[in-house]
């Protein structure tokens, strides 16, 4: 080979390299006049777990928004900006549009006019909460399985607008002034009020008006601790001891001090209002110097978990696998070695840095790699492109690439959509909470997912190639083999994975075997891997029987992942939703396509 | 053509179809779920001969059979033992293949005698008591009580099975006859009751001023049937003493006066009595800071057992079930408050035949296909030679 071509095969890894490290270097540049990163790696416990502000507001502006961004000319450029804004300039966020309604019904019950952009402000929304107050109540009341796409748009709405809220009081009250001096207003006026019940109760003369206005300010307090589920203040050592920012007033009045945390966020949203960039970042400073004193583990914990977030490994590899796959394909068009290895190297950058997400996921949780939906997607593209990875250095014919950049890139696409609904991150419900059997059964079962998965997208790439009537003989050889060898990896995964699900259940409930929809559903996959090997034992089907057989695993194994889920039934139900429902349905239709393409005869093939 | 019946039960297309079968079956059972309970899916569905598919669910318009489980299972087995029967060979490369198969049986007869020797029942205690009993929550059984001098109790109990109107079941001194019987019923004061309900009333205990009727069997999980009974007490040779209502929607027993002296009696769910009791000494319930989600079930509780002396502490929790006794309970789930907790008991004298059947198909797999793959590397170090 030429060392042009040597060259041009390390030219496109070589960009996509840079692509990263460009990444890298915008997610780590410290900010400009309001230090909003600095602000976004603050620890706060939300959703029972120690959290950084930024995951906070990108959590909740996905959910909300559906995006992790604001729109407007003069919006906030980060979800952490926002999240200041909502707290210290809750007037200007209201008008912020980020409520998005679709449905016509909704919109004539909040009597909006569509935009064009279908998304409302919190202050337009504000005039229909009468209407829609009693709507949430009644639905609330009836059985979530048979609620209408209206109901369902209804209460999706409903939980937002109270998300929302609960933010909005988690950094601040709304429309308290000058925060430092209240809250130490606050701590000298209780203390007062204390003195006067001292004497009350020694029966000397007493102010009356001091302890009224004490027991007012003490009832604010106490109602904006109830408006926010926002743990800001580390009292404790462990999650469980976090107070909320009203709380730790009145921890203060006990010690006789604000507690640094307490004070910061006083500081801020002074510093905020006032858009004094040096007070802002000055007491970002000292909030995180004393977090790295007195909270080291909880505070590193956040600052990289900010980092993570800010670089978001897993869109970076969705860049990268659609330039594997372009030259994976531009390697077939052309017999090109040169994009051939360009291709396998730009994909081993993808799976290096998918493995680096992975990994730093897994000590964020310090959990095994799939704790919920979400890390399964990501779990799932990575054990098919691992396994891809092999069979590419075992045959050399890009396919290997080409099929594990498309898996690749198909189950992040859908990790993103599934992280629409909240925190990633979120903590293990008791059942759950086992690492030696989320490290064990669902590695394996998941596994067996994506060796079913690889299985099938390989017996596609043999059936358009087949339909396209330009496959060599000796590629229709290679792609057999890769596909009965994984289908033989993925009866042993699914199996192992499914009666390993079977003993944990016997561990945990005393029964091996419940017919659960999802343990069916993963039964499912180990028949069908089964019939497969016993069909081609038997003779009874071959070369293009088995590719055909393999594109319905992949639709078995979607029936097991996701399907089953819908059913709203079971152990492992986890809720549903119509989109992921129509999406599922117009999967199966394609995979039955691809499966028509397998039983059509053609004049020319041979098999 | 002549029917070969070892050819036929040998074949791989069997296999092929009796899977294929089970994948119809197991893939109907669990659309079914979303109608009916997991209970009633398992009888109609895996225990069964045929399996009826109710194809547009609670319709009941279009029912189509289907192989049901019981005949599957054993369809299965035969096939395998006759293809092994008929091709037996022991040869190295034939070896892996016998183990996965002896795995996949032994795991087959597990579960056909977990069927058949298993039992699940619950255990349910407050805080600071002391039970000697499981109960099977989907079963009831009607008992009479004869309460003795010394603060213990001598209790008749027929099951449910022999509950049925007209019974009549001789005690000392007088016996209980069943007035009429309902497997499940709605029990309403007489004053909100339809004219769907029962005319018949008690005359005595506190089931008097209510009607009852008779409605299906609860077929769902969370749901448990609602067995009633109207009951008299005839003394020997006499005549009727008076008719109770009996149910196990009321709580505690009812009194009553036969043979010179004072009984008790009930409908409750049925007790499996244990030779040693639990107290449970606390039961916490711990959730993740500012959320529902429930991050800890514990139970914390005391064995106590005459036979033995033992008389020891334990932790009962998610994913640490307690053997004892050849039983084995697990948190199960509590209720009042987070004071009082349900375990589940079960007894499964085959729990072990899963875990060695696992580790024989796995390892099995794992031989054949590395077999595969050292062939498949052959095979292309033949074609293209290494540099």
């Amino acid at each position: 080979m030429s060392t042009l071509r040597k060259i041009s095969a390390w030219l496109i890894p070589s960009l996509c390299l840079l692509f990263i490290a460009s990444a890298a270097f915008k997610a780590t540049r410290p900010s400009e006049g309001l230090d909003f990163k600095g602000f976004g790696t603050l620890p706060v416990v939300s959703n029972g777990r120690v959290q950084p502000l930024d995951s906070l507001a990108r959590n909740a502006l996905l959910s909300i928004h559906g995006k992790q961004s604001v729109p407007g000319d003069d919006a906030p450029a980060s979800p952490a900006a926002w999240l200041a804004e909502l707290n210290f300039n809750p007037e200007l966020a209201d008008t912020r549009k980020i409520f998005p309604i679709h449905h016509d019904d909704l919109l004539g019950l909040t009597k909006l006019t569509p935009g064009e952009e279908k998304s409302y402000s919190y202050a337009e929304l504000q005039p229909s909460f009468p209407a829609l107050q009693p709507e949430a109540k009644r639905i609330a009341a009836t059985d979530s399985k048979t609620w209408s796409p209206y109901e369902k748009a209804l209460m999706l709405l409903t939980r937002n607008l109270t998300l929302y809220n609960q933010l909005k009081h988690a950094l601040a009250l709304p429309g308290q002034g000058h925060l430092e001096s209240e809250f130490s207003l606050f701590l000298t006026d209780i203390g007062a009020a204390l003195a006067e019940s001292d004497k009350q109760t020694r029966a000397e003369k007493f102010n009356q008006s001091t302890m009224d206005n004490a027991s007012s300010r003490v009832k604010i307090v106490m109602e904006w601790a109830s408006m926010t589920e926002v743990y800001t203040t580390p009292s404790g050592n462990a999650a469980d001891g976090w107070r909320k920012l009203p709380d730790s007033l009145t921890d203060a009045v006990e010690k006789g001090a604000l507690h640094p945390s307490t004070l910061a966020y006083a500081r801020l949203g002074d510093a905020y209002r006032a858009r004094d960039a040096t007070a802002f970042n000055s007491a970002i400073k000292d909030y995180q110097t004393w977090l790295l004193v007195n909270r080291p583990d909880q505070f590193n914990k956040s600052s990289a978990e900010t980092l993570f977030n800010a670089i978001a490994p897993f869109y970076l590899c969705m860049v990268l696998y659609v330039v594997a796959f372009l030259c994976a394909i531009v390697s077939w068009l052309w017999q090109g070695t040169t994009f051939r290895q360009a291709a396998f190297r730009v994909l081993l950058i993808g799976l290096t840095f998918q493995s680096l997400g992975l990994v730093t996921r897994m000590m964020l949780e310090g959990r095994p790699p799939v704790t919920n939906l979400y890390s399964s997607a990501i779990f799932i593209g990575w054990g098919a492109i691992v396994l891809s990875t092999a069979i590419e250095l075992f045959h050399r014919n890009a396919i290997g690439t080409a099929v594990a950049s498309v898996i690749g890139f198909a189950t992040l696409l859908i990790a993103h959509h599934l992280s629409l609904s909240g925190d990633t991150l979120e903590m293990m419900r008791a059942v759950l909470d086992t690492n030696f059997w989320l490290a064990t059964h669902v590695v394996v079962i998941t596994l067996g997912y994506a060796s079913t998965f690889l299985a099938g997208t390989i017996a596609i790439v043999y059936l358009i190639r087949r339909a396209f009537g330009n496959a060599p003989q000796t590629t229709a050889a290679s792609l057999r083999g890769m596909v009965y060898g994984v289908i033989c990896f993925a009866t042993l995964a699914s199996f192992v994975g499914t009666v390993l699900g079977g003993i944990w259940a016997d561990q945990s409930w005393g029964r091996f075997w419940g017919w659960d929809p999802k343990e069916n559903g993963a039964l499912l996959i180990v028949i069908w891997n089964a019939i497969i090997l016993h069909a081609r034992w038997g003779g009874m089907v071959r070369e293009r029987g088995m590719m055909v057989m393999a594109v319905f695993g992949n639709i078995v194994t979607s029936w097991s992942w996701f399907g089953t889920n819908m059913l709203g039934i079971g152990l492992h139900s986890y809720g549903f939703t119509d989109a992921a429902f129509l999406w599922l349905s117009a999967f199966v239709f394609s995979q039955v396509l691809f499966m028509t393409l397998g039983l059509i005869r053609y004049r020319s093939a041979t098999v | 053509m002549i029917f070969r019946p070892l050819k036929f039960f040998s074949s791989l297309r069997l296999t092929v179809a009796l899977l294929s079968f089970a994948m119809v079956l197991i893939f109907v059972a669990t659309l079914t779920q979303v109608e009916l309970g997991i209970y009633e899916v398992q009888a109609k569905f895996f225990r069964s001969w045929i399996a009826w598919w109710d194809v547009m669910p609670g319709a009941k318009k279009f029912l189509i059979p289907i192989p049901g489980g019981t005949l599957l299972g054993i369809l299965l087995i035969v096939n395998l033992l006759a293809a092994h029967g008929s091709r037996f060979k022991l040869r190295w490369n034939k070896a892996g293949m016998i183990v996965i198969h002896s795995g996949i049986l032994l795991m087959l007869l597990g579960e056909i005698f977990t069927g058949l020797l298993g039992r699940e029942a619950q255990m349910t205690i407050n805080e600071g008591e002391i039970s000697n009993y499981s109960t099977f929550p989907r079963e009831t059984e009607l008992v009479v009580i004869r309460p003795d001098a010394d603060g213990m109790e001598t209790v008749t109990a027929i099951p449910q099975a022999r509950l049925k109107a007209g019974a009549e079941f001789p005690l000392s001194g007088f016996s209980v006859k069943i007035h009429s019987y309902f497997p499940n019923s709605e029990i309403l004061p007489e004053s909100e009751a339809t004219e769907k309900f029962d005319k018949i009333r008690a005359t005595e205990g506190f089931g008097k001023g209510y009607a009852v009727r008779l409605t299906p069997r609860e077929t769902m999980d969370d749901r448990r049937d609602l067995t009633t009974a109207f009951v008299e007490v005839i003394p020997d040779g006499g005549n009727s003493q008076g008719r109770w209502l009996l149910s196990n929607a009321f709580k505690g027993e009812q009194s009553f006066e036969a043979a010179g002296r004072l009984w008790k009696m009930a409908i409750r769910p049925r007790r499996l009595y244990h030779p040693f009791s639990i107290k449970l000494l606390d039961f916490s319930h711990d959730r993740y800071l500012g959320t529902d989600v429930p991050k800890n079930f514990s139970s914390k509780i005391k064995i106590l057992n005459p036979d033995t002396g033992e008389n020891r502490e334990d932790l009962i929790y998610m994913n640490h079930p307690l053997r004892y006794g050849g039983l084995t309970f697990y948190q199960a789930g509590f209720e009042n408050n987070d004071t009082t907790t349900i375990f589940q008991v079960v007894r499964n004298p085959v729990w072990t035949l899963p875990y060695i059947s696992c580790a024989m198909v796995g390892l099995g797999l794992l031989w054949v296909f590395s077999q595969h793959l050292i062939k498949a590397i052959a095979r292309r170090n033949k074609i293209t030679p290494a540099p």
